[in-house]
């Protein structure tokens, strides 16, 4: 058996998988030739490797945690100032003139302008009870960074990317009931007109992030809101204002 | 697909170079993209709660920021270095389940009965990781000898390939596994 040949019978040799005869052909060789029991010894070691990776199956990575993870960043890099408004909260520019903080990961150029509108919204199954947009920052202008808070925990953060045909829309939500399955729709409304930007539902810890699109343009919606489908009725969970 | 080569490795580096002045967040999603997967398998397999384990990766990601001036590309490769901070993590969180028994962890190991260690848990995962770095044709040989227990002959009237290619094929494909075992500091070069 040449070296040739027994190169070729090394990986089946190395996993156990030659016939008999084959396999003694190769014991003999190996004992015989330095080159090929070399090449052996760096194989050899791998059976027992791969034996402890038997049976596992590497997930797709959660999509949200990047973006929880840049969140935590943003807010490691310049600590955000402290509220001045009460129940409603501090109304932080994301980006305006002079004092732009820069946003993480969607696009916002240094020339587009965006507010933050801070919602004290509501709980659970209550309306909406109040509401403030930040007068300091440029005109909204492109893009939109809102905050959706919930008296009893359930809070989101979304941005709005108007389009020609519409909005993309990115939510991160956190605090709402973990675990049970739940569907939340988005909607941009007006006072009686509503469009849907799509479902979704919270992680085992309550969290969501999720890309939603909704054919509803800029101006043609006064309100993003978000409620959990349920019967009879739907119940609002937040709910964020836009001018 | 070609096995990865020294330019990948030098480039996860590169990434977690650029962590902290890249404002973009691109350099951190492309490090999730790279290691999320895996390390949140990890992270639940050891916990066995995937909420715990969203926050242990929420977490190692964190301190990759927070660290990545220490990290020494010399030392290791990225891959060892969040395995070895996710392995921290989860030390952590089974810490803070001791403390608040209702958290439904998993027990430390030592109490686990027939449980792998948390170290061949991480390089099982490692393991795995790099098997999915080999060509499909690889990974089918070395999945049919070595995890369904077929030999080469086997092999060869399953796929209805020619016994030589089959032959030649795992050869090839554990030489590959090698390096990239290498590559990711599995195991000695």
């Amino acid at each position: 058996m040449s070296c040739a040949d027994v190169r070729e019978e090394l990986g089946g040799y190395v996993l156990g998988a030659l016939e008999p005869e084959e396999r003694e052909a190769v014991a003999t060789h190996l004992a015989a030739c330095p080159a090929c029991a070399a090449e052996h010894a760096r194989l050899a070691g791998l059976p027992a490797l791969l034996q402890q990776a038997e049976g596992i199956e590497i997930p797709d990575a959660p999509p949200a945690i990047a973006e929880r993870v840049l969140d935590r960043v943003a807010h490691d890099r310049k600590p955000p100032r402290r509220g001045r408004a009460g129940m409603l909260g501090r109304l932080t520019p994301r980006r305006g003139a002079g004092r732009a903080r820069r946003r993480w990961g969607f696009g916002l150029t240094r020339g587009r302008a965006a507010i933050a509108a801070a919602v004290a919204g509501a709980a659970l199954g209550a309306g909406v009870t109040a509401l403030a947009l930040d007068r300091d920052t440029a005109p909204p202008a492109g893009q939109y960074a809102l905050r959706l808070t919930g008296a009893t925990g359930a809070s989101a953060r979304a941005e709005l990317q108007p389009g020609r045909d519409g909005t993309e829309l990115h939510l991160w939500v956190k605090g709402l009931p973990p675990g049970d399955g739940a569907v939340y729709e988005v909607r941009c409304e007006r006072p009686g007109w509503s469009a849907s930007a799509g479902t979704f539902r919270a992680d085992a810890r309550g969290r969501a992030y999720v890309v939603l699109t909704t054919a509803a343009r800029k101006g043609e919606y006064e309100r993003i809101r978000v409620v959990r489908r349920s019967e009879p009725r739907d119940d609002d969970v937040m709910s964020a204002q836009i001018q | 697909m070609p096995t990865p080569t020294r330019r990948a490795v030098a480039e996860d580096a590169v990434l977690v170079d650029r962590l902290r002045s890249d404002e973009t967040g691109d350099a951190m999603r492309a490090l999730y993209r790279l290691y999320g997967g895996e390390l949140y398998g990890f992270a639940l397999n050891s916990l066995g709660d995937r909420g715990t384990a969203e926050e242990v990766v929420q977490e190692v990601f964190l301190r990759a920021w927070r660290h990545s001036e220490r990290y020494d590309p010399e030392r290791a490769a990225v891959r060892t270095w969040l395995y070895q901070i996710t392995r921290h993590a989860i030390i952590d969180a089974r810490r803070r389940a001791a403390v608040r028994p209702g958290l439904p962890l998993h027990e430390p190991d030592a109490d686990t009965p027939g449980g792998a260690s948390l170290e061949q848990a991480m390089l099982g995962w490692q393991v795995a990781a790099a098997l999915e770095r080999l060509t499909p044709e690889h990974r089918q040989m070395i999945r049919m000898a070595q995890f369904r227990g077929l030999s080469m002959r086997e092999i060869a009237d399953h796929t209805g390939l020619p016994l030589g290619t089959v032959k030649s094929r795992t050869w090839y494909a554990l030489r590959s596994l090698r390096l990239v075992l290498e590559e990711m500091g599995v195991v000695p070069t």
